[in-house]
C-alpha cells in the first residue's frame, strides 16, 4: 500500500526548526532491542523546552518504547537493551553513574490507564514528595499536595475529600490525579504514553486543556494515537514508522507540509 | 519556577540512605529463601544422616545342628511332630559350643540375649519344608538383636583399644578370679586409672556445681514447698560431693562397677574382665570372659581394651559386648545390606522390623482412593464446569468445595469414625475405610484441578462440537474430557500424593495397629487390619528402642522416594502434554 | 460369597444382552436405517442396558453395604430373646446378691464424695484455696472407684457364670447361653463376639476364639444370611429381567433415547458434586450428634467444657459419669494451640511473605527455577517426617541450647520445637498463597510508582504491599486455620501435658493432640471420654470454618477488585 517511495532505509527528514525555544532533550542513535527483536533503530532528534512535544504512528511503530527510553522505564523490563545516547540538558541519561531514582524524579510520567495507587487522593499526591523527602513538615507537603492538585485542574473537585481512595474518582478525574501525582516532585519532563485513550470525549477534552497549560513549565512528551489530538496540543510532531523515526518537525508543518510520502500516506488516513 | 536544582540536590542527598534501605530489603527476601532452602536441607540432610545404620546389618551365622531328638519329639518326622520341635534350643546350643565358659542362669540369658528368639520360627519353616535335614547340620542366618548391632556400629558405646606396656604374670586366685601383675615393675594399668580417676573428678565438679546452685535457688524461692524440694535436693548433691571425696580419698582397691567404665584385658586369645585395680596400676584382678588357647602363666602380648561408657549407660552388657566381638572376628558375625527392612512386616524387635507390610497396606489403600476420589472428583467438575445451572445452589456446592479443601484432615478421620466405622459397621484398621477417608479428604484436591483443566479448554472446542450437531454431553465426552486429561491427571496424581503421606485421618481410624503379618495384596486384603507407611513411621517414631530411629528415618526415605516418584510422573505428564491455547 | 458372585456375573450378562437387545430393536424399529431413528442406534442399547443393570446393581450395593449388619442383628436378636429367662435369672440374682449390693452402695457414696470434692476444688478455684489438694483427692478417690469397680465387675461374673452354668448342655441352652454372652458383653466384646462367629460361619479371616457359644451362633447366623443372600440374589435377577422388558416395549423409531441416557448421565454427574455437600453433612452432623452425646453425659455444663481450666479426662470418677468431675475443661487445650499456632506464624508469615515477595519482585529466572521447587518440596513433605524431625532433632537442639542459657527446666518435647517446625512446614503456603496475589497486582501499578523515582522496595512496601494487603490477610488466615488443624507435628513433638502456660519452652497440649490421646489404644465408643474427642473435633471444625469462610471471602473480593 505504501510502496511508492525507496524501500532501502531512507533517512529521517527533519524540518527546518522554526522555534526559538531551547532544546531540553536531545537523542542520538537510539535504538531498542527487546530479547533479539529491534523495537526502535536509531532515533536522534531534538526535543524543546516548555512545548509538548507529539509522537505519533501506527501501533507498533516504536513509539511508547522510545517514551520509555526517555526515563529508562525500559530497565524494568528484564531482556530490554537500549543503545545510543538521550541527553537532557546535556546530562547523559544512559550513563552507569546516572542514578534511574534521581532520573525518575526529574521526568514524569503518566501512563495510558489511569493507575492510582490503593490509597488516598493526598497520599497519591504526596507520594512523590515522601520518598524522595522533598517536604519537611506537614505543612509543607500539604502545600505541595494542593499546588499540585491545584495546578492538575483538580483541586476544585478534591478538596473536601482528600482522605477518600484514589480509586474512587472518575477516570477522568484519576488521570488528572495521576499528572497531579508526576507534577508533585516538580519534574523538568513529563511524559505521557496515550493519556486520553481510555477516556471519554469531556474528559479528554479536560486533560487536553491541562496540557495546553502545562505546557508553560514543563517539557511535554506525547504518544498519541489521535492526529487530531497531536494538532491540538502539540507545537513539534515525530512521527514513527515500523521502528524509525521518519519524520520529525513543528506540528503544523508535519500535518501541512509532509516531506515523506509515508507521513503524508498516515496523516491522511491511507494506513494506520 | 525553576527549583529544580534544589530539588535534585533533595533527591540526591538521601539517595544513599534509600538505597541502603533498598539492599537491606533485599537482603530480608534473600534470607527469607535461603532459610527456606536452609530448613528443606537439614530436615533432609538430618533424616538421611540419621537413616545410614538402618540400611545395613549385622548377621549371625551359625551351624546348627537339627538334632532329631529336640527338632521332632515324637519321632515320626511327621510334620505335626517336627512343628512341636524345639528350635530355640537348638540355636541355644550351637551358640553355647561357642563359649562354653558360660554356665550360670543369668550368663547364659546375657548370651542368648544375643538374638531375638522370633528367629526360630523361621527355622522351624526350614525344617517343616525339608524334613531330611534332621540330623545334619544347616548354616543358619540371623539378625542380631538391635543393641548389639548399634554396639558393633559403634553408635551406642565409646571404646579404646591400648596395647600392653609389659609382660604380665597370670596367677589363679580365688574361685575363678586370677590376679595379673606387672612383670617388670611398670604401672601397667595406670591409663585406665587415670581414665577412672578424671571421671571421678568431673563427677566431683558437677556434684558441687549442682550443690551450689540448688542451695542459691532454695534462698531464693519464696515458696516453701518448692523451698523444701530444693533444699533437699542441694543435701543430696552435699551428700553425692562427701560420698566422691571420701572415694578419691581411699587408698584400696579400684573396684569396677556399673557405674565407672569397664576394662577387658585380651590376652592369649581370650578375653578377661577386670574387676578391680591395685592403686599403684601394678596388678589387677580379672576373671575370663572369653577362655584363653593355652594354660600360661605369663602373657608377653596382650592389650588393654578400655569400653569407656559405663554399663549403667548402655542396653548392652559387658559379656555381650565381648562376646559380639569374639563372634565378630571368629567371622561368624558379618556387616551387610539389611534386607530385612524391606522384606519383612513390623516387629516389636527393630532387628525384625520392616516396612513391607505398611507398604502393602499404603498400596491397597490408595487403590481405594484412587477409584473413589478420580471418577467422583472428575464427574463432579464436569458436573460444575460444564452442565450446571449458575444458582444459589451450584455457589453453594462451590463454596462447600473450597471449604472442604481447607478443613483440617483429622476431622475427615473422625468423620470415618463415627459414620463408616460406627454407622455402616466397617471394619476398623482396614484399608477399605481407611482408602475412603482418604478419598473423602482428597476430592476436593481432585475437583478443583479438574475444573481449571475444564476452564483452560477454549470455549471454541465446545462450539464447534456443538456446531456440528453434537449433544452437550457429546460435546464433554468426545471433545472437551480428552483435551483436559493430562491437566486432571496431573491434578489427581498431587492429590493421591499427598493422601499417601497423610497420618492423623488414619489413626482415628484404627489403623495404627501393630500388624505383623502383611495384608494381602488382593481382593481380601481390603478388609484385613492393615497400616500404611506414615502411620508406620508415627509407630516406630515413638518406639523406646533406639534401633528403631535409624529405622524410622529409613523408612521416611523410602515414603519420600515414592512422594517424589508421584511427583515426578505429574511432572511428566505435564511436560508431555502441556498445550498452550 | 459365590452366589453374589454368580449373581453379579449373572447380572453383566443380562445387561450385556439388553444392550444388544435394545440396538437390534431400534435397528428393526428404523427398518434398518439409522437415519430414520431419533437417536444413534447405540443409545438404545444404553438405555436397555441402563434399565436392566442399574436398579438391580442399586439393590445389590445396599445390600453389601447393610446386609451383614441386618444379619446379625436379626441372628443374635434371635439368640438374645432366647435368653431372655437366663437374663432374668442373672438380674434377680444380682439384686438378692448382698456382696453386691454393698459394692453398689459404697460406689454411690464414693461418688457422692468425688462430687464433693469437685465441687471443692472449683470453689477453691475461684477463691484462690489450696485447688490441687481436692484435685488429689479425687484423684484417690478415683483409684478406690476403679478397685470397687473391678470387685463388681468379679462378682457380676461370677453370677453370670453361676447363671449361665444352669442352663443345659442341649442345642437350646447353649444358644441360650450365647445370646446371654453377647447381652453382657460391652460393645466393643460385642464386636468381636460378632467377627468371631462369622470367621467360624463364613470363613471370613481367622477367629480369635472358638467356644460353644460362638459356634451357637456361627449357626445362628447361617440361615440368616443364607436367607438374605439368595433373596437379594433373587430380587436383583427379577428386578433386572422386569427392567429389561418394560424398556423393550419403549423402543421405536421417535423414542428420544439418547435424552433418557444422557439424563442419566447428566444426575450421576450431579450426583458426584452433591457428595461434596454430602460430605460436609456428614461432618456437620456425625461431630454435633457425638457432641451432644457428650454434652449429655456432662449434664450439658457446656460452659464448663468452653471456659473450665482443667484438662484431665483420666480422673473419671465413673464410666458413665466422668463429666462429673469437672475434668474436661478445654481451655488448657485452646491455649495450648494458640500458643503453638502463635509460634508458627511467627515463623511463617515473616518468611514466607519475604520469600514470595523476593520470588515474584527481584529473583532472576534461574533463581526462580530453583527456588520455587524447592518451596515446594518442603510443602510435599508429610507431616509426619515433620513430626519425626521435630521431635529428634529440633526439640534435643532447643533442649541443649535452653540448658546452655541457663534454663534448667527444658524438656525435649516444647511448644517451641513444635512451633517452629510447623512454622517451617506453612512456609511454602503462605509463600505460595502470596505469591499469587502479589502477582495479581496490576503490573501498571508498579509502573507508576517506578515513574515516580521510587526504589523496588519503595514500590514493594508503599504500592505493592498495600495493593496486596487483603489478599495476603485472606493468605495468612489460612495458614493460621491450617496451624490449627495440623495434628502430626504436635502429636509428636509438643508433648501431652495439658499445662496451661505461656511459656514456649514447657510442652503443651493442643485439641488435635487430644482428639488423637482420647481415639487411640483402647477405647469404649460410648464413654464421654471418647465422645469428648468429637466434642473438640466440633470446636475444631467451627475454628477452621469460619477462619476459611473469611479468608476465602477476603480474597475473592481481592480478585475481583483486581480481575
Amino acid at each position: 500500500m505504501t510502496l511508492d517511495f525507496p524501500i532501502d532505509n531512507p533517512p529521517t527528514r527533519y524540518h527546518p526548526l522554526t522555534t526559538q525555544l531551547p532544546i531540553k532533550v536531545a537523542t542520538e542513535d537510539v535504538s531498542v532491542r527487546y530479547g533479539g527483536k529491534l523495537a526502535l533503530e536509531d532515533v536522534t532528534l531534538e526535543i524543546p523546552d516548555r512545548a509538548v512535544t507529539a509522537c505519533i504512528g501506527p501501533s507498533g511503530c516504536g513509539k511508547s518504547t522510545f517514551l520509555r527510553c526517555v526515563n529508562r522505564m525500559n530497565d524494568t523490563i528484564d531482556t530490554a537493551r537500549v543503545s545510543g545516547s538521550i541527553r537532557i540538558d546535556s546530562e547523559e541519561v544512559n550513563g552507569r553513574d546516572v542514578d534511574p531514582v534521581v532520573l525518575r524524579a526529574r521526568v514524569g510520567m503518566v501512563f495510558q490507564k489511569p493507575n492510582p495507587f490503593p490509597k488516598s487522593i493526598y497520599e497519591n499526591v504526596a507520594y512523590g514528595p515522601r520518598i524522595h523527602g522533598l517536604a519537611e513538615t506537614k505543612a509543607e507537603l500539604d502545600h505541595i499536595v494542593e499546588t499540585s492538585l491545584i495546578k492538575a485542574g483538580l483541586w476544585a473537585e478534591v478538596a473536601d475529600r482528600l482522605h477518600h481512595p484514589g480509586t474512587s474518582l472518575s477516570g477522568g478525574q484519576q488521570q488528572r490525579l495521576v499528572i497531579a501525582r508526576a507534577i508533585a516532585v516538580n519534574p523538568e519532563v513529563i511524559l505521557m504514553d496515550e493519556p486520553c485513550s481510555a477516556l471519554d470525549p469531556i474528559a479528554t477534552a479536560r486533560i487536553e486543556e491541562l496540557i495546553d497549560e502545562m505546557r508553560e513549565n514543563y517539557s511535554l512528551i506525547i504518544v498519541t494515537h489521535s492526529m487530531a489530538q497531536a494538532a491540538r496540543v502539540s507545537q513539534m510532531t515525530a512521527f514513527f514508522h515500523l521502528g524509525k523515526l521518519v519524520e520529525y518537525g513543528p506540528t503544523e508543518e508535519i500535518f501541512t507540509n509532509p516531506l515523506d510520502q509515508r507521513t503524508q500516506d498516515y496523516i491522511t488516513g491511507r494506513f494506520g | 519556577m525553576n527549583n529544580a536544582p534544589t530539588i535534585r540536590d533533595a533527591v540526591q542527598a538521601r539517595l544513599a540512605k534509600r538505597h541502603r534501605a533498598e539492599m537491606r530489603f533485599q537482603f530480608y527476601g534473600l534470607a527469607a529463601i535461603s532459610a527456606a532452602v536452609l530448613f528443606l536441607a537439614v530436615l533432609l540432610g538430618s533424616i538421611i544422616i540419621q537413616s545410614i545404620p538402618a540400611f545395613t546389618a549385622h548377621r549371625l551365622v551359625l551351624d546348627v545342628e537339627i538334632r532329631p531328638e529336640i527338632a521332632d519329639p515324637r519321632g515320626d518326622g511327621s510334620e505335626a511332630s517336627l512343628r512341636r520341635g524345639s528350635y530355640n534350643t537348638l540355636i541355644q546350643n550351637s551358640l553355647r559350643d561357642q563359649f562354653p565358659e558360660a554356665g550360670s542362669v543369668g550368663e547364659l540369658r546375657e548370651l542368648f540375649g544375643l538374638y531375638s528368639a522370633v528367629n526360630a520360627a523361621r527355622l522351624l519353616n526350614e525344617v517343616v519344608n525339608n524334613p531330611e535335614v534332621l540330623g545334619e547340620t544347616l548354616p543358619f542366618s540371623l539378625p542380631i538383636s538391635d543393641d548389639a548391632d548399634l554396639y558393633l556400629k559403634g553408635l551406642t558405646t565409646d571404646e579404646e583399644f591400648l596395647p600392653g606396656a609389659a609382660p604380665l604374670t597370670l596367677e589363679p586366685g580365688m574361685d575363678d578370679a586370677l590376679t595379673l601383675r606387672s612383670q617388670t615393675g611398670a604401672p601397667v594399668f595406670d591409663v585406665f586409672l587415670d581414665l577412672v580417676q578424671a571421671r571421678q573428678d568431673a563427677a566431683l565438679d558437677q556434684a558441687r556445681i549442682r550443690a551450689e546452685r540448688t542451695a542459691a535457688r532454695a534462698a531464693e524461692e519464696l515458696d516453701t514447698d518448692t523451698r523444701n524440694s530444693l533444699e533437699a535436693e542441694a543435701q543430696r548433691a552435699r551428700d553425692l560431693v562427701q560420698a566422691l571425696q571420701e572415694a578419691r580419698s581411699d587408698t584400696g582397691p579400684v573396684r569396677l562397677n556399673s557405674q565407672t567404665a569397664s576394662l577387658m584385658l585380651r590376652a592369649q586369645g581370650g578375653v578377661l574382665r577386670i574387676n578391680a585395680l591395685a592403686r599403684d596400676g601394678l596388678s589387677a584382678e580379672g576373671t575370663w570372659l572369653v577362655g584363653p588357647d593355652t594354660a600360661s602363666q605369663t602373657a608377653q602380648d596382650w592389650s588393654l581394651w578400655v569400653i569407656e561408657t559405663p554399663s549403667i549407660a548402655r542396653r548392652i552388657t559387658d559379656r555381650q559386648i565381648v562376646w559380639a566381638r569374639t563372634l565378630k572376628e571368629r567371622g561368624l558375625i558379618k556387616n551387610g545390606l539389611n534386607t530385612t527392612l524391606f522384606t519383612n512386616a513390623d516387629s516389636r524387635e527393630p532387628e525384625l522390623a520392616g516396612v513391607a507390610g505398611a507398604l502393602a497396606g499404603s498400596i491397597l489403600t490408595m487403590v481405594i482412593t484412587m477409584l473413589l476420589a478420580v471418577p467422583i472428583g472428575v464427574g463432579a467438575a464436569i458436573y460444575l464446569e460444564e452442565f450446571a445451572p449458575k444458582n444459589r445452589l451450584t455457589d453453594f456446592i462451590e463454596v462447600n468445595i473450597n471449604n472442604l479443601a481447607a478443613v483440617p484432615s483429622i476431622v475427615f478421620g473422625l468423620l470415618g469414625l463415627a459414620v463408616f466405622i460406627n454407622l455402616f459397621g466397617f471394619p476398623r484398621s482396614a484399608p477399605l475405610v481407611g482408602g475412603m477417608v482418604l478419598a473423602l479428604m482428597t476430592l476436593p484436591t481432585v475437583i478443583i484441578s479438574a475444573r481449571a483443566a475444564l476452564k483452560a479448554v477454549p470455549p471454541s472446542i465446545r462450539e464447534a462440537a456443538l456446531g456440528v450437531g453434537a449433544s452437550r454431553t457429546q460435546a464433554v465426552f468426545h471433545h472437551v474430557l480428552p483435551l483436559a486429561m493430562p491437566g486432571i491427571l496431573t491434578g489427581s496424581i498431587i492429590g493421591l500424593a499427598q493422601a499417601l503421606g497423610e497420618t492423623a485421618p488414619l489413626l482415628m481410624i484404627g489403623m495404627v495397629a501393630f500388624i505383623a503379618d502383611p495384608p494381602t495384596l488382593g481382593l481380601s486384603g481390603f478388609t484385613e487390619p492393615a497400616t500404611v507407611m506414615p502411620v508406620q513411621i508415627y509407630i516406630w517414631s515413638s518406639s523406646a528402642e533406639r534401633a528403631f530411629e535409624a529405622r524410622t528415618a529409613a523408612a521416611i526415605l523410602a515414603l519420600l522416594t515414592l512422594l517424589v516418584s508421584f511427583n515426578a510422573v505429574a511432572i511428566y505428564l505435564r511436560r508431555r502434554f502441556e498445550r498452550r491455547w | 460369597m459365590q452366589s453374589s458372585l454368580f449373581a453379579v456375573l449373572a447380572l453383566l450378562v443380562l445387561t450385556a444382552v439388553g444392550f444388544l437387545i435394545g440396538r437390534r430393536r431400534a435397528v428393526a424399529a428404523g427398518s434398518g436405517r439409522a437415519s430414520r431413528l431419533h437417536s444413534l442406534p447405540n443409545y438404545y442399547g444404553y438405555y436397555l442396558a441402563l434399565w436392566t443393570g442399574l436398579p438391580a446393581f442399586v439393590l445389590l450395593a445396599l445390600y453389601g453395604l447393610f446386609g451383614a449388619s441386618l444379619v446379625n442383628t436379626l441372628a443374635l436378636g434371635e439368640l438374645e430373646r432366647e435368653a431372655a429367662p437366663l437374663i432374668r435369672e442373672y438380674e434377680a440374682q444380682l439384686a438378692r446378691d448382698d456382696q453386691y449390693q454393698a459394692l453398689a452402695e459404697e460406689t454411690q457414696q464414693i461418688e457422692a464424695e468425688a462430687l464433693s470434692a469437685r465441687n471443692e476444688m472449683f470453689r477453691a478455684e475461684r477463691e484462690g484455696g489450696d485447688a490441687e489438694r481436692y484435685l488429689r483427692a479425687l484423684g484417690a478417690l478415683t483409684a478406690q472407684r476403679n478397685e470397687i469397680a473391678a470387685e463388681r465387675q468379679v462378682r457380676r461374673d461370677q453370677v453370670a457364670s453361676s447363671v449361665a452354668a444352669r442352663a443345659p448342655r442341649t442345642i437350646p441352652g447353649v444358644r441360650a447361653r450365647a445370646g446371654f454372652e453377647y447381652w453382657r458383653a460391652p460393645s466393643e466384646r460385642r464386636e468381636l463376639f460378632i467377627a468371631d462367629a462369622r470367621a467360624l460361619a463364613f470363613n471370613e479371616g481367622l477367629a480369635s476364639r472358638n467356644t460353644e457359644e460362638i459356634r451357637a451362633a456361627a449357626l445362628a447366623l447361617r440361615p440368616w444370611e443364607d436367607l438374605f443372600r439368595w433373596s437379594a440374589a433373587g430380587v436383583a435377577l427379577a428386578l433386572s429381567v422386569a427392567g429389561l422388558a418394560y424398556a423393550r416395549t419403549r423402543i421405536r423409531a421417535s423414542f428420544r433415547a439418547r435424552d433418557r441416557v444422557e439424563g442419566v448421565v447428566g444426575l450421576a454427574l450431579m450426583m458426584t458434586s452433591a457428595i461434596a455437600i454430602l460430605t460436609t453433612l456428614g461432618i456437620v452432623f456425625s461431630l454435633l450428634f457425638e457432641s451432644i452425646r457428650f454434652f449429655a453425659s456432662i449434664d450439658w455444663r457446656i460452659h464448663e467444657f468452653l471456659f473450665g481450666l482443667h484438662w484431665s479426662p483420666q480422673i473419671a470418677i465413673r464410666a458413665d459419669q466422668v463429666g462429673q468431675s469437672g475434668a474436661f475443661g478445654a481451655v488448657p487445650l485452646f491455649a495450648g494451640t494458640a500458643l503453638i499456632t502463635l509460634i508458627a506464624m511467627l515463623v511463617a508469615a515473616p518468611i514466607g511473605l519475604m520469600a514470595a515477595i523476593y520470588l515474584s519482585e527481584y529473583a532472576s529466572p534461574r533463581l526462580r527455577a530453583w527456588a520455587k521447587p524447592a518451596l515446594e518440596i518442603l510443602a510435599g513433605v508429610p507431616t509426619v517426617v515433620y513430626g519425626f524431625f521435630a521431635l529428634l532433632t529440633v526439640g534435643p537442639f532447643l533442649r541443649q541450647f535452653a540448658m546452655m542459657l541457663g534454663y534448667e527446666d527444658a524438656v525435649t518435647q516444647s511448644a517451641l520445637s513444635a512451633g517452629l517446625v510447623m512454622g517451617v512446614m506453612i512456609i511454602p503456603f503462605v509463600s505460595s498463597l502470596s505469591d499469587d496475589v502479589i502477582n495479581a497486582v496490576p503490573q501498571t501499578l508498579r509502573d507508576g510508582s517506578y515513574a515516580m523515582g521510587a526504589t523496588k522496595s519503595e514500590t514493594v512496601r508503599h504500592v505493592v504491599f498495600p495493593a496486596a494487603l487483603p489478599g495476603i490477610v485472606g493468605a495468612l488466615l489460612l495458614a493460621v486455620s491450617r496451624a490449627v488443624g495440623e495434628t502430626m507435628i504436635v502429636v509428636m513433638a509438643a508433648g501431652q501435658g495439658a499445662n496451661l502456660t505461656a511459656n514456649p519452652l514447657e510442652s503443651v497440649t493442643t485439641i488435635t493432640v487430644q482428639i488423637v490421646m482420647l481415639l487411640t489404644g483402647d477405647q469404649e465408643f460410648d464413654s464421654p471420654k471418647t465422645l469428648s474427642a468429637f466434642a473438640l473435633g466440633l470446636v475444631l471444625f467451627v475454628m477452621t470454618l469460619i477462619l476459611n469462610i473469611i479468608a476465602l471471602r477476603v480474597v475473592q473480593r481481592f480478585r475481583e477488585r483486581y480481575e
